[in-house]
């Protein structure tokens, strides 16, 4: 290690890590266990790649840290680009990481996520129904549902990032 | 309004069921979950959702008066106690997440009146219906399908 490095690991000091408010899944084991059925029922029949970009995209908007820190890892460590990871936060201007269904998938996403603004845009669905077909869409928005379900767990619970192992979700 | 699609996987379906069912059962006040439920179905504008819960607190003897004022609690101080109104705020903060985080003075003010196991379905509870909520508009769900 040079002097240069040594002296940048002795000056960098990062906030205090937040304790989390409620360790959820032990004291309502009843209902972790149903979401965990939940989750794993929500993506049959799902591309696992597509699935990663939208539980970032949905963690994204809802500020989910613990989940961002979970999905980055799991998409990273199941081969996604780093770039297409760091894009998703502008994929509206950053289209052409993507493919056309992804990006109906995001925009989806997007809809279905912010739901007290409004409701789903006609075209925003339509353009995710010219791209999956009738049962994989209806797979689609559960697993939008289910991340943004996570995302309330959470961030409510205010689990804590950075200590996740690829691989170990759920 | 034409359905977009009745399509759900019935797995899914009955995961969901189940989440909604430990939640409620764990919280242990059937008429608090109901205005709990209808009040994350208003924000998340769920008609489906509305109609059949209004349906159920009907049928759990919920006056009408407090479903009426549901919308605007905060405004209604007494019609109703501070433990609903806890619950309430706690249930708009966890439903509105885009806009932030879930705030310290509302997650305490929950837990101030919610023992440990019962905050945890009750926010299990929140999560369920906006799960709900999400399927449910997502695929365009017209109300009035819903036989309490």
């Amino acid at each position: 290690m040079t002097t240069t490095e040594e002296s940048t690991a002795t000056t960098v000091t990062y906030a205090t890590e937040p304790t989390p408010r409620l360790d959820w899944a032990a004291l309502a084991p009843d209902v972790f266990k149903a979401m965990v059925r939940l989750d794993a029922a929500a993506g049959r029949g799902l591309d696992p790649a597509l699935r990663e970009l939208v539980r970032i995209r949905a963690s994204q908007l809802n500020h989910c840290a613990f989940c961002l820190d979970m999905h980055t890892k799991d998409a990273l460590a199941a081969g996604e680009s780093v770039e297409r990871i760091v894009q998703l936060s502008a994929w509206e201007e950053s289209r052409h990481f993507y493919t056309e269904r992804e990006l109906a998938a995001l925009e989806l996403t997007d809809a279905v996520t912010v739901l007290t603004d409004g409701f789903v845009p006609d075209e925003v669905y339509e353009r995710a129904a010219g791209q999956f077909e009738e049962a994989e869409l209806a797979q689609l928005i559960a697993a939008i549902s289910v991340i943004n379900a996570w995302n309330r767990f959470g961030v409510t619970c205010r689990r804590t990032p950075g200590h996740y192992q690829p691989g170990r979700h759920l | 309004m034409t359905v977009r699609t009745r399509l759900l996987d019935p797995a899914v379906a009955r995961a969901m069921s189940a989440v909604s069912a430990a939640a409620k059962k764990g919280l242990g006040d059937p008429a608090l979950a109901e205005l709990v439920v209808i009040r994350a179905s208003q924000l998340n504008h769920c008609a489906f959702c509305l109609d059949m819960h209004l349906g159920i607190a009907r049928g759990h003897g919920v006056d009408e008066r407090r479903l009426d004022l549901l919308a605007a609690w905060e405004e209604a101080e007494e019609v109703f106690d501070e433990r609903e109104r806890a619950a309430l705020a706690l249930t708009e903060a966890v439903t509105v997440l885009t806009d932030g985080f879930v705030p310290d003075d509302v997650y305490d003010r929950a837990a101030a009146h919610f023992d440990a196991t019962r905050l945890a379905h009750l926010i299990g509870l929140i999560v369920a219906i906006n799960n709900w909520n999400r399927v449910m508009v997502g695929r365009r769900i017209p109300p009035g399908g819903y036989t309490p």
